[in-house]
């Protein structure tokens, strides 16, 4: 099914980069900071600064911003194929999987369908829902915002 | 710092790398072998030289991949908020195992919980009060992911249009050891 180009490089302006990956020779994935430019009449995009030892075949493309207490996070992964395109590369998305976003409503779908999944992963197992030591969890939280005090960190 | 014959030499400009950066991108192979690509936070421990990397039982796919094959990398390409001066940008490839274990205790891994919280203090509020804490349990069942590094490779002042360093472990069984390469 092909990707829907619009969304896609709509999606691709948002950001000052990407993250191209793909397997190197040895089948380990190898990735690397690229700058891709949209190709409309292709619909591929040309990674003219990557020179990266990749294999032509299965890669992906991931775009990822956050803040600087890393939060209002957005991303999105591109899965397509790669293919030499002179000393560069040609990246032809094939899907579209959009990550974390800003907005509630995606944020709020995420959770839920990731508390699902949680709970197949228990049931597939016959594994009780475990009991999560909240008290554990707010001493070390706490521990975190005297840390960030000392160090004038907390709003 | 514990050390074998096999330890990687990692300079010091790399190992600061790996604490003081909030992100890397993380990668791990689907069925297909597309490497699938997503921000994580990554932990290094020093002693056992190796990364520990967490995802929750609500996105278990990196864990799943990692089941089928142990080819991982980690690139560590963003330096927002590290408060590192031009760091390099680092490639490290590694072999991965997942066990099928999840994990809800703390003990053993307060520090992780720790940095986490405070590279990420908006996410303390999944346990703000009881009904955020009824709904986001799930956040807290994790599944641990230990990766070894095989290779490491690094771009000073974090260009990656030129040829990197390395240093990697030599594959040969019962050759295991390390060279260099410092190509600039």
């Amino acid at each position: 099914m092909p990707v829907d180009w619009e969304r896609l490089t709509s999606q691709l302006a948002r950001y000052e980069s990407a993250v191209l990956n793909g397997p190197d020779r040895d089948g380990y994935p190898y990735s690397v900071r690229c700058h891709p430019q949209p190709d409309a009449a292709t619909r591929t995009l040309l990674l003219s600064d990557v020179t990266a030892p990749l294999r032509e075949g299965p890669a992906s493309l991931l775009c990822h911003w956050h803040d600087e207490r890393l939060w209002n996070q957005r991303s999105f992964v591109a899965r397509g194929q790669l293919a030499r395109n002179g000393a560069g590369w040609r990246f032809t998305p094939t899907q579209l999987i959009v990550g974390l976003d800003n907005g509630p409503i995606t944020q709020g779908r995420l959770f839920m369908h990731a508390r699902g999944v949680a709970a197949r992963y228990l049931a597939k197992r016959g594994l009780p829902r475990p009991i999560i030591p909240w008290a554990e969890v707010i001493r070390i939280k706490h521990e975190a915002q005297a840390n960030l005090r000392a160090r004038g960190e907390r709003r | 710092m514990t050390s074998s014959p096999a330890a990687l030499a990692i300079p010091a400009e790399i190992e600061a790398v790996f604490r003081a950066f909030l992100t890397c991108e993380f990668s791990t192979l689907a069925k297909d072998g597309t490497p699938i690509t997503w921000p994580t936070l990554p932990f290094w421990d020093t002693a056992s030289q190796r990364f520990v990397v967490t995802t929750s039982i609500g996105f278990p796919q990196k864990a799943y991949n990692v089941r089928r094959d142990g080819r991982v990398s980690l690139l560590f390409s963003e330096p927002k908020a590290s408060g590192l001066e031009r760091p390099p940008a680092v490639l490290v490839q590694g072999d991965a195992t997942a066990p099928d274990e999840i994990v809800t205790s703390f003990t053993g891994n307060e520090d992780a919980l720790r940095q986490t919280f405070e590279r990420q203090p908006s996410g303390m509020i999944f346990s703000a009060n009881p009904l955020i804490r009824y709904f986001s349990d799930w956040y807290y069942m994790r599944l641990l992911i230990y990766v070894t590094p095989r290779r490491i490779l690094w771009w000073p002042d974090g260009d990656m249009t030129g040829e990197p360093r390395r240093i990697e472990r030599l594959a040969a069984e019962g050759m295991e050891g390390q060279e260099a390469s410092h190509a600039s």
